[in-house]
């Protein structure tokens, strides 16, 4: 920080490979990620425990790259913990892979990597790898950031989109839509101001307190892009099963309400950053209600429909005249209906 | 007192065939799965009454052309982004370096011609009585400013022509709200002299069924009937201030309505006064005959002659993510309803 | 074909009235309304507060199909 004049932005030199990397990586991730796993080598070496381990990977691009209620650090390490958890695995350790545009700002790298480390941090797990690239000007926008990770699967648990059984409720863990409408709200495209934050919270202790309530859990997705409304399709024809959804109990916050009247937007297709959507059989359901709604990310945690055997593959909702409508397959881009 | 949801289904007079006129009102009766209470002798036909389904195929290829050849910056309703022209939709012109911007009013693409002084901002001018106001005053904003890189590609289209030239495709029509929110309801009335019935209708679940209720029991008289279901916004003189407006900055043409082909005085283009605003005078676009896929069947949609399910291209080479007829890929187009929302068990 | 948006408006400065709709807030144009006042409902369409709303739906739904069990059917 000392010498922030000449070292404001990030340069093409900064990627390559010399001394500015090193530079760069020591100023920026070394001081943040800072752990006994995170080593100059070539690759971090990590204990092997016994069972299965979770993997997986996931790249972030968003515009703007910081946004009420996070940034694309906070985000990246959302989502591929979420990812980890919804298998009911414990994230243990994280990769992260950047590719920065020329001219980006220093201290917003700074930022997003504090962002990344406090995240990490709460969800219990450890950033050991990284690399940077610098593409020239306008060959990204601002930041991408790509993490892989890995989590010890907790044993007797077992979820899967394919596990949704007829008699099953269908839970979220909360408001559905707001990451979606805040990134909206924040390109300012349409001028609308709403006092929504994103929904972005890493879920691992989310996934950790309903398995710890009930260890019969089919199915536990997060709802990103595509929102709430994909899931449950993508649940559908997995599980080769029916979902019935009561519009009237899908929680929605009432700013995000308002947005999505203005602009012709269903907020089931809004995405999410930090909702779970999760299936169980309904008598277990009340004991994970519980559980949910004692928890930070989950308050407003409701039951939302239930599976069952009719019409495979589709979603059918039951209305607020009472009367039942197939919720609209999701599909191409969200675009506002005005006239 | 009966519901007026009771009234409807327990219907069992002579057939009922009632048309939504209105976009919106087709996407929220399919919403909220009003057909599904229906008794089999109210049927709805789902009329023109979406502003991109009766937007010909050339309006989109001008739009292009302004984009691709002229470097315009189009602004326009969401909506439009997705509809096929005779070549390419706007999100293919985008995909070719097209600057495409979304707006959510005429007004904002005024704003945006102001701060882009060294950009020609092109916005896409279309929908009904509505929705000509709001273009009427960014054409007027734009004038005041002495905006010299604004325009509108118009395609504004008003309502009364075309309930004349659907007379007969349904016994009722379910009048848009909002249109009559600026028209009034004379328009309407002097239908019923022609012997068309109708009802203003609103947008709520409890105003579409209210609105369906009073078609049931006026119906039952056999004569034409008139009635104002949505007084709450739709005053009987409409609104004087918008229609003085309109009048100003627009008179009326004769118009394409893609799939209903011409309808006589049915349109709205800039007066002369405002002609420096008209995008095709402002770029000399050449005229467009747009061409439309010939086995598409909207037009027959539109009118109430055949359902979605008659025509061979839907659900097969026409479905919402590769749209061939403006009915497909307008979220309020009926086809679009009927495919996604369509049948809950075989559909 | 004209979504339509039922708002407060919250306050009115040049034309142009803040409208809040549920928490999400825009300003749209005034200008087709002449005695609006802050707390009035307006229906709004593509940025433009198109009538004033003097009911609620429910209200007003009630009231028409009381008017149907009196005279209506003889109504033209």
């Amino acid at each position: 920080m000392d010498n922030m004049n000449s070292n404001d932005f990030v340069t093409l030199a900064h990627g390559a490979g010399g001394r500015q990397t090193a530079e760069l990586i020591d100023r920026v991730f070394r001081a943040h990620f800072s752990n006994p796993d995170f080593t100059g080598d070539d690759a971090a070496v990590l204990p092997v425990d016994a069972g299965k381990i979770a993997f997986t990977t996931d790249g972030f691009i968003v515009s703007p790259f910081e946004f009420p209620g996070g940034n694309i650090g906070k985000l990246s390490i959302c989502g591929t913990v979420n990812d980890l958890a919804c298998m009911g695995a414990k994230p243990l350790y994280l990769s992260c892979a950047f590719v920065i545009e020329e001219g980006f700002p220093l201290a917003k790298l700074e930022e997003i990597a504090a962002a990344m480390k406090k995240t990490a941090d709460e969800a219990g797990v450890r950033i050991v790898a990284g690399d940077t690239k610098v593409a020239g000007k306008g060959q990204v926008d601002h930041v991408f950031i790509t993490t892989t990770g890995v989590g010890q699967l907790t044993e007797g648990v077992r979820t899967s989109g394919a596990f949704a059984r007829p008699g099953d409720a269908v839970i979220v863990t909360g408001d559905v839509g707001r990451h979606g409408c805040t990134i909206l709200l924040a390109r300012n495209e349409f001028e609308i101001d709403a006092d929504v934050t994103s929904d972005c919270a890493p879920l691992w202790g989310t996934v950790k307190s309903m398995i710890d309530a009930s260890r019969d859990i089919h199915v536990i997705r997060d709802a990103t892009r595509g929102g709430v409304g994909t899931v449950l399709y993508e649940i559908a024809d997995q599980s080769k099963v029916g979902i019935r959804l009561n519009s009237a109990d899908v929680p929605v916050a009432p700013e995000v309400r308002g947005v999505c009247g203005m602009l012709g937007l269903e907020p089931l297709y809004l995405a999410c950053e930090g909702r779970l959507v999760v299936f169980a059989p309904k008598s277990e359901a009340p004991a994970i209600l519980e559980a949910l709604r004692k928890g930070p990310y989950s308050a407003n945690a409701a039951i939302i429909g239930e599976v069952v055997a009719d019409h495979p593959g589709k979603v059918v909702m039951t209305t607020e005249i009472g009367a039942q409508s197939l919720l609209p397959q999701p599909g191409g881009e969200l675009l506002p209906r005005i006239c | 007192m009966e519901t007026a949801k009771q009234i409807i289904e327990s219907y069992d007079g002579r057939k009922l065939r009632v048309m939504e006129v209105c976009g919106t009102h087709t996407h929220e009766i399919f919403r909220l799965g009003i057909r599904r209470i229906l008794p089999p002798q109210i049927e709805l036909i789902s009329g023109p009454g979406c502003p991109v389904c009766v937007t010909p195929a050339g309006y989109i290829d001008e739009a292009v052309m302004l984009a691709l050849e002229h470097g315009a910056v189009i602004c326009t309703f969401g909506d439009l982004i997705r509809v096929p022209g005779s070549e390419m939709s706007l999100a293919g012109a985008r995909s070719k370096g097209a600057a495409v911007k979304t707006v959510y009013s005429p007004l904002d693409a005024v704003d945006f011609a102001r701060e882009n002084p060294d950009k020609q901002v092109v916005f896409l001018a279309v929908g009904f009585e509505t929705t000509v106001p709001a273009a009427c005053l960014a054409v007027k904003k734009a004038a005041a400013e002495g905006l010299a890189n604004f325009s509108i590609l118009g395609a504004n289209k008003t309502m009364p022509n075309a309930y004349r030239a659907l007379k007969g495709s349904a016994d009722a029509f379910l009048y848009p709200g909002h249109v009559n929110a600026i028209t009034g309801t004379a328009v309407c009335e002097d239908l019923v002299k022609l012997g068309v019935s109708g009802v203003v209708a609103g947008f709520t679940a409890d105003e579409i069924l209210t609105a369906l209720a009073v078609i049931v029991r006026l119906s039952a008289s056999g004569e034409p009937f008139f009635r104002n279901c949505y007084p709450r916004v739709v005053r009987p003189e409409g609104s004087p201030a918008a229609l003085k407006l309109m009048d100003a900055v627009m008179e009326p043409c004769d118009a394409e309505w893609r799939g209903l082909g011409v309808i006589p005085m049915s349109g709205l283009k800039l007066r002369p006064a405002f002609a420096a605003y008209d995008a095709r005078l402002k770029f000399s676009l050449p005229p467009v005959a747009g061409r439309s896929n010939p086995a598409c069947r909207c037009g027959e949609v539109l009118q109430g002659k055949c359902k979605s399910t008659d025509c061979k291209l839907f659900g097969t080479a026409c479905t919402p993510l590769h749209p061939v007829g403006a009915c497909m890929v307008s979220n309020e187009g009926a086809c679009s309803a009927y495919y996604q929302y369509g049948d809950i068990l075989n559909g | 074909m004209c979504v339509g948006l039922s708002a407060r408006v919250v306050s009115i400065e040049d034309g142009t009235a803040l409208i809040d709709a549920s928490g999400a807030k825009r300003r749209v144009s005034a200008d087709l309304i002449d005695d609006l006042e802050p707390g009035d409902y307006v229906m709004v369409h593509a940025g433009v507060a198109i009538a004033k709303i003097t009911d609620t739906d429910a209200d007003e739904s009630r009231k028409i199909m009381e008017s149907l069990d009196g005279n209506g059917e003889t109504d033209h």
